[in-house]
């Protein structure tokens, strides 16, 4: 029965966790019914003692009618009882809630479907938590399907789940596990081996005994687990404190080495075969990055930034822009000389021939693809790497481009635009992919595309008028925050909000272009980064994608539909042939960002670029020109670690130093004022951690208490505790005894133990010399006794101090224990 | 001890007069010197002695020499079994000539008594000298007489033979502030008995050394002995842990600790000290408490003497406001 309980409440604590999934609440009422219906099943087939194997039907029964009652009502017999009318009702609302959550990302709305796959899944989870807790008596093994549930976020969102959910949801599977072992202990009889708080160690006062045994009869019936409970209580809180305190006091995980670039999920390596990544979905996570890692630097022959490629999208499947498999045959190799030639280049269009010298950072994970300018023409690097012929898109099956070095010369066409305005507007002899639209495409956006492009006599001047489209004429803004792609993502960014990133942007473009009749594709890969000391650095935020359009006689051209400079993306620049002619920008002097960097561009200067990016959106995540932070290599950790743990080794030292410091001093204060009678009366008494002994010698004489302190604490660090019943004459007799004192350290021994014996026992203490000196000689006599490791260690972990640290710990324990005790009274469940 | 400060003036005279008794009595009483010094500690503290020990080991000699040493008026009565209550506190004779009721003081009439193998008389005599041990007076015939101070009883008791002996209740041996046993003496010292004691008995060689008046004085001094508030709360402390321990069946009584206080009281004195240190209470809780005590069934079964018991509570009762925690 309690663990029944247990484990429905550690799985609604877990569905906690799937809060930032959702938009309303509804889901939290709806999950939290279906566990009450999981669990009301689990107890009914407790208490009819149903065997193993029909605990999970009942269970799925349960959950079966209360989806119906809260779902389908309408449809269901006396709105309980499924009928089959119910059963396509509930049908019809997972498929929509499919489909659903395929479209949009989280938060998603709490729609019927949603709410209706997540109460289900809930369900499930509890269902199975249940039969494994319960009816299993695995409790550890539940935490599977619990932590199943917690993944869901964890995987969907970027962000972190927040911690007062991590602590609910730990909290329900530490009382699950608790539950678990109280109800094992239970069984076995008494539990030993528990820690006694110092007020059970105590010695009990008279009377009290009697009615403690009494009491500890009334509950040996059954086994007594409140101190199991209590240490199981102690351990997970620490568990959960350490899982949320540790990570934080550690350095940051750093994002990239997981960030990877898709390749590899369905299984790379595995054979030559190479797997489509989905870049899009990288693309945000990179730019939402929280700090900005170094992904590669290069330097070119014409020190000018160049957009890096790295993946060209070719389809469209009227949701996203995907990538054909990219072909490689061996004749390819970029080993084997040039590559093939650009499509569509012909040889009358001036070209920029430039050497670009990369090196790729050793933390990306699974790029299999060589980020390049294009067009490339020859590559030099080690490793089989290939050219796809059409896309020029450079890959491996084998290698991995973290890392690597590796020098590209490109032929970069520089067509002005009246050379592009004068290409023939012949059919462009070029794969029909590039042009393929959905049919289901929006009627609105083929709309729109016609009306853009209104008026355009070549295909550039389409182009042109696409792109001004985008940075000028139609209003868009440039932010982060955007809700999934696709068909209505599409849509959506065209006709309303209009505010979206590069992906938006490009996929835009591109598709738009594509109905204007210009073959089109979405690059996917980094902007020119920022040149930092002679090397150009392109960091994550510089992540981008943009349109490619393919001219025939020049090939493919890259343009930049998204908004720059500040108010966009910050290392985006628009190209020269792009802009459109004098003659159509005479009145260029609105200041829209397109158009302010493009003219800042045109040189390409990256002194041009440097003003626009100190409102980067993005850059105010780092600090432009500022070198990004190389993170320390391992030895440096280790050394700080090292250091740290030093430090924190060398603590207790520095305390009993403190101490004894703190006490000497009062000596001398003391000693200063003589043998004063015993006027000095407590006012000076020891602050901390001195107890009462100490405090009522203080009260007497505050420099016999600090001796006698100071001499109780040297005992404890040389390992010749004295005992409770010990008196100091005893004491003073013991020591000289047993380590054979010479007269001077036993005179200076004796004066001490009469000293503090007459401070604390006589009527008046008399005369009472100071007693630096007999301490120092006390101490050299002790240390004299015992090993070099015990000096050592005396002075390093003074046993002294140690103990009062664990005193302070214990009472802090105690402190929980009560506090637990309290708690425990009131909520302690009923049934078993 | 090894431990020297200043000693007031007034007790200077007192350590030197109870160190010349304890002298004395030690020059017949060889090689017994705690002994010897309880027993002073107990006649300063105003109670009683239980000597218990094997025939022959000295328990009457040291009584004696004790008396003889103070010079007072002893009385030594041999308790038998026929031994009425009115062989120890007196008769009343009727005089032919006054023609009047007389007093005929008994034994007890002295400043120390020694009853031999007190054991041996009837518990109705036996509780005759209890009554005057605790009383400190006589009533014979409904007249109270008073008894002189000092006064004590040092009894003795023979406990290997038992045929025949009717042995003190606990609640009578609660009356006897500290019960010693002599033990047999080192071979050093049996040997110098044997040279001291082949010619004539060194009792008779015994001069007092003290008057009862010095003694008086003692006693009184003993009285001004400072108790500090720690010291008396380590008292009760011990005295309660003999309650409370598992190990015994019957612990001390209140009676018990009051005798404890003024015993250490004495014992202090007698080391020079007009204060009490928790070292005294140590030193006499087991003269002063383990007679008793009863021993629970348990402990009689691992064959624990009390004096084991009490032992082990002292190593274990913290002494109060010294620990440093």
């Amino acid at each position: 029965m309690r663990l029944s309980v247990a484990a429905a409440v550690a799985t609604f604590c877990a569905a906690i966790l799937l809060y930032p999934l959702f938009e309303g609440g509804s889901w939290f009422w709806g999950t939290l019914g279906a566990v009450l219906a999981v669990l009301a099943a689990s107890m009914l087939s407790g208490r009819l003692s149903l065997p193993l194997w029909a605990a999970p039907p009942v269970g799925a029964v349960a959950l079966w009618v209360y989806l119906t009652a809260s779902f389908a009502a309408g449809k269901a017999w006396a709105w309980v009882v499924p009928t089959k009318a119910s059963v396509v009702e509930l049908a019809r609302l997972f498929g929509s809630g499919w489909t659903d959550i395929q479209r949009f990302a989280a938060p998603v709305p709490a729609n019927a479907g949603i709410t209706l796959l997540t109460c289900g899944g809930v369900g499930l989870i509890a269902l199975l938590v249940d039969l494994l807790a319960a009816r299993m008596r695995r409790a550890a093994l539940a935490g599977l399907p619990l932590l199943a549930l917690a993944t869901v976020p964890a995987t969907i969102l970027a962000d972190p789940i927040s911690w007062p959910a991590f602590v609910i949801a730990a909290s329900g599977f530490l009382g699950l596990l608790l539950a678990d072992g109280r109800e094992r202990v239970g069984h076995w009889g008494r539990a030993v081996l528990v820690r006694r708080t110092t007020r059970a160690a105590a010695p009990q006062p008279p009377g009290a005994a009697g009615r403690a045994r009494q009491d500890a009869d009334r509950v040996r019936e059954t086994a007594d687990t409140r101190g199991l409970r209590l240490s199981g209580k102690r351990i997970g809180f620490a568990a959960v404190v350490l899982a949320v305190l540790v990570p934080a006091a550690l350095p940051v995980m750093e994002p990239v080495s997981f960030f990877t670039f898709g390749v590899g999920g369905r299984g790379a390596g595995a054979g030559n075969s190479i797997s489509i990544p989905n870049p899009i979905a990288n693309l945000k996570g990179q730019l939402e990055l929280p700090e900005q890692r170094v992904v590669l630097s290069y330097t070119n022959s014409d020190d000018k930034p160049r957009y890096l490629r790295i993946y060209a999208l070719d389809t469209f499947d009227g949701d996203q822009f995907g990538m054909t498999e990219p072909k490689g045959s061996p004749d390819n190799r970029t080993e084997n000389g040039p590559l093939p030639p650009p499509p569509g280049l012909s040889r009358g269009v001036p070209v920029a021939n430039v050497v670009t010298d990369i090196r790729i950072s050793d933390e990306i994970a699974k790029l299999s693809f060589l980020p390049l300018p294009y067009p490339p023409r020859q590559i030099q690097v080690d490793g089989d790497w290939r050219a796809d012929v059409g896309t020029l898109m450079v890959f491996s099956t084998r290698e991995e481009a973290a890392g690597l070095e590796y020098k590209v010369s490109t032929s970069e066409p520089a067509p002005t635009s009246e050379l592009l305005k004068s290409l023939p507007q012949s059919r462009p002899d070029l794969d029909d992919r590039y042009l393929k639209v959905p049919d289901d495409l929006p009627p609105e956006i083929r709309a729109l595309a016609d009306e853009v492009t209104k008026g355009a006599r070549t295909s550039y001047d389409a182009a042109v008028k696409l792109q001004e489209f985008f940075t000028k004429t139609g209003n868009f803004t440039y932010t982060l925050q955007t809700q999934g792609h696709g068909n209505s993502a599409l849509k959506d960014f065209l006709l309303r909000s209009r505010a979206g990133y590069c992906e938006q942007f490009a996929a835009s473009m591109a598709v738009l272009a594509r109905l204007a009749g210009i073959p089109s594709r979405v690059a996917i890969g980094y902007t020119g980064g920022t040149k930092v000391g002679d090397r150009w650095t392109v960091g994550t935020n510089d992540s981008h994608s943009w349109p490619e359009l393919y001219f025939e006689g020049v090939g493919w051209l890259p343009f930049e539909p998204t908004p720059t400079g500040s108010l966009g993306q910050g290392s985006a620049r628009v190209p020269a042939y792009t802009v459109p002619p004098p003659d159509r920008t005479g009145d260029g002097s609105t200041p829209t960002p397109g158009a302010t960097s493009s003219s800042a561009d045109e040189p390409l200067s990256p002194q041009g670029r440097a003003n626009p990016r100190e409102l980067d959106r993005e850059a105010t995540l780092q600090p432009v020109g500022l070198p990004a932070e190389e993170p320390a290599p391992w030895p440096a950790y280790v050394g700080i670690g090292a250091g740290v743990l030093l430090l924190l080794l060398l603590v207790p030292a520095a305390l009993r130093l403190l101490t004894r410091g703190r006490r000497l001093r009062r000596l001398d204060g003391a000693g200063r004022t003589g043998g004063a009678p015993s006027g000095l009366d407590g006012a000076d008494a020891p602050q901390g951690g001195s107890g009462a002994g100490v405090r009522a010698v203080a009260g007497r004489r505050p420099n016999v208490a600090a001796v006698w302190a100071e001499l109780d604490d040297l005992l404890l660090d040389y390992g010749m505790e004295r005992g409770a019943s010990e008196t100091p004459r005893a004491l003073a007799r013991r020591l000289a005894e047993r380590y054979e004192f010479d007269a001077d350290s036993a005179a200076a021994l004796a004066a001490v133990a009469s000293a503090v014996e007459r401070s604390l026992f006589a009527r008046s203490p008399g005369e009472i010399g100071p007693m630096r000196q007999d301490l120092r000689t006390i101490r050299r006599a002790l240390a004299a006794t015992v090993s070099r490791g015990r000096r050592v260690r005396a002075v390093l972990l003074p046993p002294s101090t140690l103990r009062r640290l664990r005193r302070l710990g214990e009472g802090l324990l105690d402190g929980f224990d009560r506090l637990e005790s309290l708690r425990l009274r009131r909520a302690a469940p009923k049934g078993s | 001890m090894a431990v020297t400060h200043d000693v007031p003036p007034q007790l200077d005279e007192l350590v030197s007069t109870a160190h010349r008794i304890r002298e004395a009595v030690e020059s017949v009483v060889e090689g017994k010197s705690d002994a010897v010094r309880l027993t002073l500690t107990v006649l300063l503290a105003e109670g009683h002695l239980l000597i218990e020990d094997v025939p022959g080991v000295g328990k009457t000699m040291l009584a004696k020499a004790l008396a003889r040493s103070i010079d007072c008026p002893v009385r030594r009565v041999q308790f038998t079994p026929d031994l009425l209550p009115s062989d120890i506190t007196g008769v009343s004779a009727y005089n032919q000539q006054t023609r009047e009721f007389e007093f005929k003081p008994g034994p007890v009439f002295a400043n120390i008594v020694v009853g031999d193998e007190i054991n041996r008389a009837s518990p109705k005599t036996q509780s005759a000298l209890l009554e005057c041990m605790e009383e400190h007076q006589v009533t014979v015939d409904g007249v109270t007489y008073q008894l002189d101070s000092p006064f004590m009883v040092i009894a003795t008791q023979n406990p290997i033979e038992m045929e025949g002996t009717y042995p003190l209740p606990e609640a009578q041996r609660d009356r006897f502030t500290a019960r010693v046993a002599m033990g047999y003496p080192e071979p050093h010292a049996e040997l110098e008995m044997l040279d001291v004691h082949g010619g004539a008995s060194p009792l008779d060689k015994l001069q007092p050394v003290a008057t009862t008046a010095e003694v008086r004085a003692l006693i009184e001094a003993v009285r001004g002995v400072y108790v500090s508030q720690p010291v008396k709360k380590y008292a009760i402390d011990l005295v309660v842990a003999t309650r409370h321990s598992p190990d015994l069946r019957l612990g001390a009584s209140p009676r018990s600790t009051l005798q404890l206080v003024r015993a250490a009281r004495a014992h202090a004195a007698l080391a020079g000290r007009d204060y009490v240190i928790p070292d005294d209470l140590q030193d006499l809780a087991v003269p002063v408490l383990a007679h008793r005590l009863l021993p629970s069934v348990e402990a009689q079964g691992q064959r624990r003497l009390p004096e084991q018991v009490v032992t082990d509570l002292v190593r274990r009762v913290p002494v109060p406001e010294t620990r440093a925690s």
